[in-house]
């Protein structure tokens, strides 16, 4: 019992070390990228996302931390960003769908190409099939259908404290 | 101008690592202790029988279940233990690809607003249709 302790208590610092040692860094490049005015260039390239999902374009790059990354940094920067007060709730929920479907696509699928799984299968059924439920999605989600329901239900917030629930 | 912005990110870097951190702790606890206990190879058991529309082998299902409860690498590790074909390998990655270390990483996702029930959902759902298609193509991989 006392070692499963041990182990536990040991495999908590090691994660909490190694997520400090990426979110910190993101989060100092991603205020200077942003206090310098270099950010909108970056993700410059990959704002077809935002088109084709109809989200703003501050969403990019914390889609773009999560994919590449991993779902925790990715949900790092976005709850850091909706502190900040930028994400409409249609964004959220469409990047959670995206991210959930979707992350960490170099480790995840790396680790199963060293034990001899087809990478590029792996990839592509991810990332396509990311795209084509993000998209469905945000169809069915118009941004209009988010203003009406926050004018049905005052701040558009359920009890737990986000709207996304009944968008679906 | 560039210390401001260092010390800004640097803060907020510690804050974002803090939320992490006090979602994730007691989730790694509950992992850890669930890695010491028999309950996955009771449940594997349960799956037994379903790997047959996977086009699996009925052992593979204690990968499944190790990779959804526990975490990718552990999931490796019990691929490494079994004898599988290329494909038999490659159709675990793809359902372990959309679906994995689900009680840690449902917790997270939940903090973004999304129900756990719907993220378990969309994932363990594309998880089983990647999984029936793979089972049928799986000869031609």
């Amino acid at each position: 019992m006392i070692e499963i302790l041990k182990e536990a208590t040991i495999g908590c610092f090691n994660s909490v070390y190694s997520i400090a040692i990426i979110v910190v860094p993101i989060m100092i490049v991603l205020q200077i990228l942003k206090d310098y005015e270099i950010l909108d260039k970056i993700t410059r390239p990959f704002e077809f996302m935002a088109d084709l999902f109809n989200i703003s374009k501050e969403s990019i790059f914390p889609l773009l931390v999560g994919i590449i990354f991993g779902i925790s940094y990715g949900a790092g920067v976005i709850i850091q960003s909706t502190k900040e007060g930028n994400v409409p709730e249609r964004d959220l929920f469409l990047m959670t769908v995206f991210l959930a479907t979707c992350h960490a696509i170099f480790e995840d699928t790396l680790i199963f190409v060293a034990i001899g799984a087809n990478g590029w299968l792996l990839l592509g059924s991810r990332v396509v099939l990311a795209f084509a439920l993000t998209y469905i999605l945000s169809k069915k989600i118009s941004p209009e259908t988010v203003e009406e329901l926050k004018k049905h239900d005052g701040a558009g917030c359920d009890e737990d404290g986000c709207g996304c629930k009944h968008l679906v | 101008m560039l210390t401001k912005s260092v010390k800004e990110g640097f803060i907020k870097g510690l804050e974002t690592t803090w939320m992490l951190a006090r979602v994730l702790i007691p989730v790694y606890f509950i992992v850890t202790f669930l890695q010491h206990t028999p309950v996955i190879d009771w449940i594997a058991i349960a799956f037994r029988p379903l790997m047959a529309f996977f086009n699996l082998p009925g052992e593979a299902a204690i990968v499944l279940v190790i990779g959804n409860l526990l975490n990718l690498y552990a999931a490796i590790g019990a691929i490494k233990a079994l004898s599988l074909s290329y494909a038999e390998i490659t159709i675990i990655a793809v359902m372990l690809s959309f679906s994995h270390s689900l009680l840690v990483e449902t917790t997270i996702t939940k903090k973004l607003g999304l129900s756990a029930i719907k993220i378990i959902a969309i994932r363990v759902g594309l998880a089983i249709f990647t999984g029936i298609i793979m089972g049928r193509v799986g000869a031609f991989i």
